[in-house]
């Protein structure tokens, strides 16, 4: 695969016009593998998706490549005591894996969204330690790697250990490389 | 850590029971002390009334709890809470919490008790996969009794929670159903 040019990677909301791209990866299961998204089955399905769930969300934005939908990175804040803390979540097409993509990404929307929540002090993400990917992602994007919780969450069906990474609000923002 | 009372406790005199109303002037001890409540979300107690508003609507909340008794007078509280409570997908997980009359602290009475519930808590929940436990990053007296009652230091969250006007790193601890089988 040719260098792609990161500069050419963008992330803005979800429009229903996304439709069809959207299908093409979120209704991939190799895409939503590590996701607790269900796989889209159809295009009324991604349809309903991104307009009941994507564009209501709290912080969900679509990584676009030339303005096409080619992902998505999502931050979920908590409520109340705990709106301090907000999680992150993320996933790119499979056709565009292994290009510094969800890097960029991350490493993009990490300052938007201290900005945009007031309230929050702490970004975490929990990955499963068998994909290495996702945590070299956050690393990159200047995450710490805080520890691994064992049997920490129901997933898909099945209990599973999770490595918790935390960015805070007074960690330095990443740099592009 | 208080050095001038060295009375150290039979553990065979400590017990765990229901908390009751009767218990309410016991529990004004630890609840109106102002060392004890240094690490937890509440502030100390400056009424009766809340006191007996524990007992009677809080205590009940929890998940499971009891007094922990020193020849049966509360000197403390211990409590599980569901993790689904927070998290729905967090349902075989359960959180530990608990306060001890800093009058008893540095005789072991804390890591005993942990100990006891620590076998109680897989035993009444035989589902339980997970005992979880989160200490302020400063509380290092609190950290030691999960260490010594053979809990596991997974890592450090950073300003994971905010109260009492400030970010808090906490220190997770866990034990699994698992660990149970190869100790004690």
């Amino acid at each position: 695969m040719s260098n792609l040019d990161l500069s050419k990677i963008s992330l803005r909301p979800f429009k229903l016009s996304d439709v069809d791209d959207f299908l093409l990866w979120a209704g991939d299961d190799q895409v939503t593998q590590n996701l607790r998204w269900k796989t889209c089955g159809s295009r009324e399905e991604a349809l309903a998706f991104i307009r009941d769930v994507c564009i209501p969300h709290p912080w969900r934005r679509s990584i676009c490549l030339d303005d096409r939908s080619i992902g998505f990175v999502s931050v979920y804040p908590w409520s109340g005591d705990d709106r301090c803390k907000a999680d992150i979540g993320y996933a790119v097409a499979g056709d565009y894996w292994g290009q510094g993509i969800a890097t960029k990404a991350v490493k993009m929307a990490v300052p938007q969204v201290f900005n945009d929540l007031s309230h929050l002090v702490r970004l975490q993400a929990f990955t499963s330690p068998q994909n290495k990917a996702s945590q070299r992602v956050l690393e990159k994007a200047g995450f710490l790697k805080e520890g691994l919780l064992r049997k920490y969450t129901y997933f898909k069906g099945n209990i599973k250990d999770s490595i918790v990474f935390s960015f805070l609000s007074t960690d330095e923002f990443p740099h592009d490389d | 850590m208080e050095r001038d009372r060295e009375e150290s406790v039979d553990l065979a005199q400590i017990s765990l029971r229901p908390l009751q109303l009767s218990d309410v002037d016991d529990l004004m001890v630890w609840t109106t002390d102002e060392k004890v409540p240094k690490f937890c979300t509440w502030e100390p107690y400056s009424s009766k009334d809340q006191g007996i508003d524990f007992i009677q609507n809080k205590a009940c909340e929890f998940l499971w709890s009891r007094a922990i008794c020193l020849n049966d007078s509360a000197i403390g509280f211990i409590s599980m809470t569901s993790s689904s409570v927070t998290d729905k997908s967090r349902g075989k997980s359960v959180e530990l919490g608990y306060v001890l009359g800093s009058k008893y602290w540095s005789k072991g009475i804390m890591t005993y008790v942990v100990k006891q519930v620590k076998k109680v808590a897989f035993r009444e929940f035989p589902h339980l996969e997970r005992l979880e436990a989160l200490v302020d990053a400063e509380n290092v007296g609190s950290q030691r009794v999960l260490e010594k009652a053979g809990f596991h230091r997974e890592g450090v969250l950073r300003k994971y929670l905010f109260f009492k006007g400030k970010s808090r790193d906490m220190v997770i601890f866990s034990v699994l159903s698992t660990d149970l089988n190869h100790q004690d």
